[in-house]
């Protein structure tokens, strides 16, 4: 046992991070056991059974080919889940590699990769991700990388904000004076000091991720049918609304705790880090 | 008369202003300024706020680069200097700065930060760094063990002194230093002002060393030079300086010092 004196653990600060944590980290634990968890195959059709509503034995219902819905909507956050995690790697790591290099050699470096990044920023979300999509050809693959291509700009501008002010430090200057080289001042005195604020975004595009990619999927670019995915769900719901509402409303609330989800976690990291707010 | 350690030959800085499509004029942050410092001699530099100096010592640094002039370090142009050479003016030329709190990366160890110069130009094994570190906190009146903190943990006397420990890692010839004890109380200053002389004499090194503190200055300095908008306006032996100041700025400057009493003890 340590003797140490801890100081006791701050709810008010943390409730955000343990909330938005519990709700992703179901929904993670769901998606990655998803063929455990699942009472049935997404894949498996049963005409008898078609647009069967809530019962015992079908816990969410049944769609128009009479698979099940509870399972196809587990399955579905595997590829939301995936797709999330790494359209905002992308997003993260190539706009901070942009955002730093833009900072750190200014002048003409970062007036063009700016402006590049304002040239992205400047389409609408959804229109740049469809014309991504049309020319990259339809694939849940290429729906990560265009979500990804998305986020770039946002994530430059906020490495180049973080990374200017870091560029001001003395140890910066030292580092220099000391004939470090530019790769060794950029990985090992400016990265670590400007990540926490990155890592705090990268929550929020997450949340983000699953939105674009539900949208995509509605519209009938992202994941493919069969295959189960939240927007293509979402989508062939629409068609039953009448009959059947819970093929819209079960991949709607699934998309709905997701976002609140990540953006939960997101705002409450952001203020478990601001140092301003850290002893309150 | 040898040949001065440090040369700074008609030196001016013009910092531009205004955006790509708007010239302004610029300003002028140096204007024509010559100085040299003798082996082993300490120059130094006392001007109030926005006078220049910090933006001189960082052009010897090689960390801006002047608009006019040249700089020789050890007879070699620094500016001109590529690759090899480059590394070893480096290896030769170390700076302290001002603030204690910001010139230490605050995710590194004390150890890390003292590693860092002798990394980047291969000097020693790992455990003849580490051999290095230790003597060296030992040196400037550090428990070695400091070093597996964080730069948070220390007290600003504690960051100078490790920044004065960086400073010589290296076997340097020359450092600057800027204003290194400005963020100091006066006794801890005092300490610190009294290592580093301990730490020239015993490396012998050649100094330069900035401030706005005349007490500072008269006391580590064998030359001075008085800067005001960027220009020298007074140069000469410190103790001539001092006691028989020729500029009229120069007088108004040692005017301005609240106490002599505190000058004295200094």
């Amino acid at each position: 046992m340590s003797t140490a004196i801890r100081k006791p653990f701050n709810w008010r600060r943390w409730r955000l991070v343990v909330t938005g944590g519990a709700i992703v980290g179901t929904i993670l634990l769901l998606a990655i056991l998803a063929p455990w968890v699942a009472p049935y195959s997404p894949f498996d059709l049963n005409v008898a059974q078609m647009l069967k509503g809530p019962s015992a034995t079908h816990l969410l219902g049944t769609d128009e080919l009479g698979r099940d819905v509870l399972s196809r909507v587990i399955h579905a956050a595997r590829l939301s889940m995936m797709v999330a995690v790494l359209a905002s790697l992308v997003g993260l790591v190539f706009g901070t590699l942009i955002g730093t290099l833009a900072a750190y050699f200014g002048g003409i470096v970062d007036l063009i990769l700016m402006r590049l990044m304002e040239i992205l920023f400047s389409f609408p979300a959804i229109l740049l991700a469809i014309v991504l999509m049309a020319s990259l050809g339809t694939s849940i693959f290429n729906a990560m990388i265009a979500i990804g291509i998305i986020f770039i700009p946002g994530f430059a501008r906020l490495a180049r904000a973080t990374a200017e002010s870091v560029l001001r430090q003395q140890y910066v200057e030292q580092a220099r004076a000391i004939g470090m080289s530019h790769t060794r001042i950029l990985v090992r005195e400016i990265l670590p000091n400007i990540l926490a604020p990155l890592l705090v975004e990268a929550a929020v595009a997450f949340s983000y991720a699953v939105l674009l990619e539900s949208a995509l999927s509605f519209l009938g670019l992202g994941a493919q049918p069969p295959d189960p995915s939240w927007g293509n769900m979402l989508n062939t719901g629409r068609g039953f609304m009448g009959v059947a509402p819970w093929l819209s409303i079960v991949p709607g609330a699934a998309i709905f705790l997701t976002v609140f989800g990540f953006n939960m976690l997101g705002d409450g990291l952001r203020d478990a880090f601001d140092p301003q707010l850290r002893d309150e | 008369m040898s040949e001065p350690v440090v040369r700074i030959e008609n030196v001016s800085k013009v910092f531009r202003q205004g955006g790509l499509f708007n010239r302004a004029p610029g300003f002028k942050a140096v204007s024509n300024v010559s100085l040299s410092v003798a082996k082993n001699r300490t120059l130094g530099i006392v001007g109030e706020s926005g006078s220049g100096k910090s933006t001189l010592l960082r052009m010897v640094l090689r960390l801006i680069q002047p608009s006019e002039g040249r700089i020789l370090v050890n007879g070699a142009e620094i500016w001109s200097l590529r690759g090899g050479e480059l590394k070893a003016m480096r290896r030769q030329v170390q700076p302290i700065f001002q603030n204690p709190a910001s010139s230490f990366n605050p995710r590194q160890t004390i150890r890390a930060i003292l590693a860092a110069p002798l990394e980047v130009h291969g000097i020693g094994s790992a455990a003849e760094r580490r051999e290095r570190i230790t003597t060296l906190l030992r040196r400037v009146g550090l428990d070695p063990a400091i070093e597996n903190r964080l730069p948070h943990q220390l007290s600003g006397g504690q960051k100078q002194r490790i920044a004065i420990a960086r400073a010589v890692i290296l076997g340097p010839s020359v450092v600057l230093a800027d204003e290194p004890t400005s963020a100091l109380d006066v006794s801890v200053q005092a300490q610190v002002l009294k290592l580093f002389a301990d730490i020239k004499y015993d490396f012998g090194l050649t100094t330069i060393f900035v401030s706005h503190n005349l007490a500072v200055i008269r006391e580590v300095s064998d030359e001075v030079a008085v800067m005001r908008r960027g220009e020298v306006v007074e140069q000469g032996e410190a103790d001539r300086i001092f006691e028989d100041p020729q500029h009229d700025y120069t007088r108004e400057l040692l005017a301005a010092v609240p106490s002599p009493a505190f000058m004295a003890s200094a």
